[in-house]
């Protein structure tokens, strides 16, 4: 148990190409933190980085105080789980999880306790004697968070851990690491590209884009408050909607008039705008798939052609481009349509739109900053 | 459609694929016989007694295990098996070390010299390695361990620069995902340890196959070999010694020996390779496959 | 040349495009060649930057250090001994020591004798009293370069040990400077079994390297230099000393008796040495591959019978089956009594001792012998090869109805090719080098007269390197035109290695079989 504190790191690999700029982050003990971001966004060398398996080119990392830039990784007193697994071939699941043991020459009726009791937990008791070749792909994930539960560590790292799962398993899974961490209650630091697992296992959330920290937050804030078009895009699914418009201001009021709708920024947006003195002119206006409705023909509606209907169970995703051609995404749950309305919505129909001002967020299109920062 | 012409044309099918394979079977049966046609001469040879230079029929008109006998009982030989049983040995255990220590480095290592070495070792590798052979001559001699001190001499030659020989097994190396080194290096181990409790026992094949490659090496070794015994009997291996018997002036009298050692040297080592065939495919295959 | 875009070339027939792609390969060549000018411009440029570079350093370092520094320049090991590390400045005290003991001793001797490599040749003196020749032998010539190289290797260690040495003081000052503590020698030598592991393994496999290979190279080119002979051989019978580039004039001059130079020579050798690698690898390497999918078709028993019978052929030493095999067809050997009794043939031939065609005979059974020793190898690749061959390749094949001819050629053959590319290159330029199949089976002969002016018994269906073997020990033992000759198989080697190994596909578009 440790705090993990990250002071102007930086990781630039030769040909001068730089993976990570100028990284700072302070992990508090017992904080579960996700790194997300697209591949190559440098959050996997930030916690390699950790680990000691990359170089640090410049800055400094501590963990619980004391600086271990020129540590090897076996004595910085870290756990770690890969992506696939790294789970040693040749040792049964047991010498798997007794390696870091033995290796510290920790006694063997220790290290059985150890093992067993982890063993335990993970529910891979009747798996001890096997080799990781014997076992499915869930299973050998279990094998690889034991290995890392039965040392006394520090800090526990996970390199995505469950990318290399089917779906269903991972939704399993993801409920399982939950449930690991009130058991271990450690520092946690968690690598993955997948959104949905930063929301759900994060205490607090580094969302990273070509090597730089793009917003840090709880998973509220980012969600709520994303600092700038590409996190506001990169959180949530599908995929918030973007709308080239312009916001404009009249007797003290916010409108924005996207597609030549004129609609009222009201609401907290209104009123945060207008604390900011908000400049008008261009902006991207962002709009949730989840936050916009359907509506009958209005002065509030925006008329759009349906392209695509998908089905998802609980929620209907509607694909539908506007009259100029821009395409957008609308999310409605499948109860608050009725047999008769859902049948309607078919490819070619003619669909209204709308969005209330508290779900609006606005960006500058220059420097994709969100205005309200 | 029709079915009969259906069922026609799988029988056709069926019969082509038949006639196929017995042509195969046949060809394979062909190309046995004359792959192993010299191996079966040189063992009928090997019996014969009537005489003992070379001739111009298959099998002998009188058999008998003399050759062998008279083999055995040559001190000369038993030295040359002797030698190169020695040099084997002692060559299949310390160019594995050294062969495993350059791959293990080259594959998992990135130090600022890497890429300079490789390519230094590549240019060097083009170079015909039997320039060197007047000047490792000199250097041996001057150090004692030419004629009859021939045997440290070779061993000293063949493991000296043998870790150039490292593709396949940095090849293989390569193959071993590296982030087992991290996990192992994270629980605690040092890089050291790595190589001993995680890399050596999953690359047992080819470690088996460095250790046969270099074993079986020095068996056929003549020029090297030839030049650093310097025609002193006591240094020479069996290949060098036994070249001799068929040279002009000797072959006469010595083919039928040849003929018997042949086949003394070459069963063990055979047995030995056909055991291991297994390793030696796998690292061939993956050495071709690498480059 | 007219140049054509992706859809002009498609369009155009298949002959055509064939052409095409030969006009694109050989035009290529130039640009490939400048290319490796450039490179290798470009690679002495950033050499001469990085030793200003170094320089600069070095004069900094002493400029802004302290005077433990300053002392560690002429003192190697000080600063560190100062600042506590003892093992490390000990080693660089140590090494300091034994380099100036050595210079003193002996090196500075090698160094200086290497310009004129011996002065004082061996001497004859006439003693009237017993009537006897007196010999005495003075500077030899072959230890002086040999050791004048070594020396230099030696002094170019030293030069880097130095660096090292002021670098280690530069970093061991910033280090103290923000108040870390420094290595101790326990770190150092811990580190050598973990971060710095690769350091130990590497020791000893690269000093072997080094002494043994890069060292006799060095030597044996500048060898090539000299007139170093049997009657030159530098002590007993004479000196030898610097001759410039006499004997690459001497190897391409086109004067020589009977019409036959050693150009003359060379180049019928060089001939024969790349039309018979390019035989030897690639009748290896169709048939293999053709044996290879014999076996391994469906439907064929005992598969593994049939390669165990192949595979004797690599346990068995060559020297054992090669001989053997040579006599085998010797005038009166076994083929030929058993053709003689067959009555097929009335008179023995002679395979090994004909001269007809340029030994026509004796190089067409070689290239079928060495098939023999060599398409099992090819068989055990072609097999472990064959077997990766992602079946839905051969499947979407069916079904969009190729053949079993059009599926070796459109899928297998590709495959094979892409993947064992370079290992065809090694292959290519280790048949020129094939020393053993040649010397075992034929020693060189049949005897080229003509060409054996140019020394050492040249016969027809010697390589460059059986002959470069036979310079060697023949009676004139000609070191100097060996070495010669061995230069130049390297530039042709790596000339082939260069051009080809860019352009293989393996190499160009490493994702096109993943």
């Amino acid at each position: 148990m440790a705090s993990v504190k990250l002071t102007n790191v930086k990781k630039i690999y030769d040909k001068n190409v730089v993976a990570v700029h100028d990284f700072n982050l302070e992990i508090h003990d017992k904080e579960f933190v996700v790194f997300v971001g697209p591949s190559g966004c440098g959050k996997s060398t930030t916690l390699r980085m950790i680990a000691g398996l990359e170089e640090i080119s410049d800055g400094t990392i501590e963990i619980d105080g004391e600086v271990v830039n020129d540590l090897q990784p076996k004595d910085r007193n870290i756990a770690m789980v890969f992506q696939n697994y790294a789970l040693y071939p040749h040792m049964t699941v047991y010498e798997n999880i007794a390696f870091s043991l033995r290796l510290q020459k920790v006694p063997e009726d220790e290290i059985y306790d150890r093992v067993t009791r982890a063993a335990e937990i993970l529910g891979i008791t009747d798996y001890l004697m096997r080799k990781p070749r014997a076992l499915s792909g869930g299973q050998r994930q279990r094998v690889a968070i034991g290995r890392a539960m039965v040392r006394d560590s520090k800090v526990f790292l996970m390199d995505e851990p469950l990318s290399n799962l089917d779906a269903k398993l991972r939704n399993q899974m993801r409920a399982e690491i939950i449930l690991l961490r009130q058991k271990l209650d450690t520092t946690f630091v968690y690598v993955t590209h997948d959104q949905t697992e930063a929301m759900t296992l994060g205490d607090r959330i580094v969302i990273m884009k070509d090597g730089y920290i793009q917003q840090v937050g709880t998973p509220t804030e980012v969600f709520e408050m994303p600092k700038n078009l590409f996190v506001a895009g990169f959180i949530g699914a599908p995929q918030m909607n973007f709308i080239e418009t312009e916001l404009t201001v009249e007797n003290g009021s916010y409108y924005v008039k996207p597609f030549g709708v004129k609609l009222p920024v009201d609401g907290e947006k209104g009123t945060a705008l207008k604390a900011k003195q908000a400049k008008t002119g261009r902006i991207t206006l962002g709009v949730r798939p989840e936050h916009i409705t359907l509506t009958q023909a209005g002065a509030n509606a925006i008329p759009c052609t349906l392209e695509v209907n998908e089905m998802m169970g609980s929620e209907l995703h509607l694909h539908v481009y506007t009259e100029d051609g821009t395409r957008l995404v609308v999310r409605v749950p499948t109860v608050s349509l009725d047999a008769e309305t859902r049948k309607g919505l078919v490819a070619g129909a003619k669909v209204h739109i709308t969005f209330e001002g508290k779900v609006m967020h606005f960006f500058d299109p220059e420097s994709t900053e969100n205005l309200l920062n | 459609m029709n079915e009969k012409k259906k069922i026609r044309r799988h029988m056709g099918l069926r019969a082509s694929s038949a006639i196929s394979n017995s042509v195969i079977h046949v060809l394979l049966v062909i190309i046995s016989i004359i792959w192993l046609i010299p191996f079966v001469c040189i063992v009928l040879q090997s019996f014969r007694l009537e005489l003992s230079g070379p001739v111009g029929y298959v099998i002998p008109k009188k058999w008998g295990f003399d050759n062998y006998v008279a083999l055995l009982g040559r001190s000369d030989f038993r030295q040359w098996y002797i030698n190169t049983f020695i040099i084997a040995l002692v060559n299949a255990a310390l160019q594995t070390v050294i062969v495993l220590c350059m791959s293990y480095a080259l594959s998992r290592f990135r130090f600022k010299m890497r890429g300079a070495l490789m390519r230094l070792m590549m240019v060097l590798g083009l170079f015909p390695g039997m320039l060197t052979m007047i000047i490792l001559y000199r250097v041996l001699k001057d150090l004692g361990l030419t004629e009859a001190n021939a045997v440290p001499g070779l061993i000293l030659v063949y493991v000296a620069s043998s870790g150039m020989g490292y593709y396949v097994s940095k090849g293989f190396f390569d193959t071993i995902p590296k982030s087992l080194d991290e996990a192992a290096r994270v629980d605690g181990a040092t890089r050291m340890q790595v190589l001993f409790k995680i890399i050596l026992p999953l690359a047992k094949p080819i470690v088996i196959y460095t250790i046969l490659t270099a074993f079986m090496a020095p068996w056929g070794d003549y020029v090297f070999a030839r030049y650093i015994s310097f025609e002193n009997p006591v240094g020479m291996n069996v290949a060098v010694g036994m070249y001799k018997w068929l040279t002009l002036d000797q072959i006469s009298s010595n083919y039928t020996m040849f003929c018997a050692g042949g086949v003394i040297v070459a069963i063990p080592v055979t047995i030995l390779f056909l055991c291991l065939q297994r390793y030696y495919v796998e690292g061939v295959t993956g050495g071709a496959v690498k480059g | 040349m007219k140049r054509y875009s992706d859809l002009e070339y498609l369009q155009l027939s298949k002959w055509k495009k064939l052409c095409y792609r030969l006009a694109c390969f050989f035009r290529s060549i130039p640009t490939a060649l400048k290319n490796l000018v450039l490179a290798v411009g470009l690679f002495f440029k950033n050499a001469a930057l990085a030793v200003v570079r170094e320089f600069k350093d070095i004069f900094l370092t002493f400029k802004d250090g302290d005077i433990h520094t300053k002392i560690s320049y002429v003192f190697m090991g000080w600063g560190s001994l100062r600042r506590g590390q003892i093992l490390r400045g000990l080693l660089f005290f140590l090494f300091e020591a034994v380099f100036i003991f050595y210079m003193v001793v002996s090196g500075g001797y090698w160094l200086s004798m290497l310009p004129s490599l011996g002065k004082v040749g061996p001497g004859k003196t006439y003693d009237p009293i017993l009537d006897t020749y007196y010999y005495t032998y003075n500077d030899n010539s072959f230890k002086i370069l040999l050791y004048g190289v070594l020396t230099i290797f030696f002094i170019i260690a030293f030069v880097y040990t130095w660096r090292v040495n002021v670098k280690q003081n530069k970093i061991a000052e910033d280090i103290l400077k923000s108040g870390k503590p420094l290595k101790s020698g326990r770190d150092d030598l811990r580190s050598l079994v973990d971060d710095k592991f690769h350091k130990t393994l590497l020791a000893l496999p690269v000093t072997g390297i080094l002494i043994f290979t890069v060292l006799p190279i060095v030597f044996m080119i500048l060898v090539a230099f000299t007139n170093y002979d049997g009657s030159h051989d530098g002590y007993i019978n004479g000196l030898f000393g610097w001759q410039g580039f006499e004997n690459f004039r001497t190897l391409f001059s086109w004067k020589g008796a009977n019409g036959h130079s050693y150009a003359a020579t060379f180049g019928e050798i060089l001939t024969w040495t790349l039309i018979w690698a390019v035989f030897a690898t690639f009748t290896n390497y169709f048939l293999g591959m053709f044996v290879a999918m014999m076996i391994n078709k469906r439907g064929v028993r005992v598969k593994k019978l049939w390669r165990t019978i192949l595979v004797m052929t690599i346990a068995i030493p060559q020297f054992i089956s090669l001989l053997y095999v040579s006599k085998m067809f010797a005038k009166n050997g076994i083929v030929n009594g058993v053709l003689l009794d067959l009555g097929w043939i009335d008179q023995a031939i002679d395979f090994w001792g004909s001269t007809a065609h340029n030994g026509l005979l004796a190089r067409a059974l070689v290239i079928v012998i060495n098939i023999w020793i060599g398409i099992p190898y090819l068989m055990l690749i072609a097999t472990g090869i064959l077997m990766n061959i992602p079946s839905d390749l051969y499947e979407s094949a069916k079904i969009d109805g190729a053949s079993g001819w059009k599926q070796y050629t459109k899928i297998t053959l590709p495959y094979m090719l892409f993947i064992t590319g370079p290992y065809l290159l090694t292959q290519f330029t280790s048949n020129m080098n094939n020393f053993n199949v040649i010397f075992l089976l034929t020693g060189g002969k049949p005897t080229n007269t003509a060409a054996s002016w140019a020394s050492g018994n040249v016969g027809y269906t010697d390589l460059l390197i059986t002959w470069l073997f036979k310079i060697t020990t023949g009676e004139e033992a000609k070191y100097y035109l060996a070495s010669v000759v061995g230069i130049m198989v390297f530039v042709v080697v790596a000339l082939i290695t260069l051009i080809v190994y860019n352009r293989l596909p393996s190499v160009k578009n490493e994702e096109d079989f993943q």
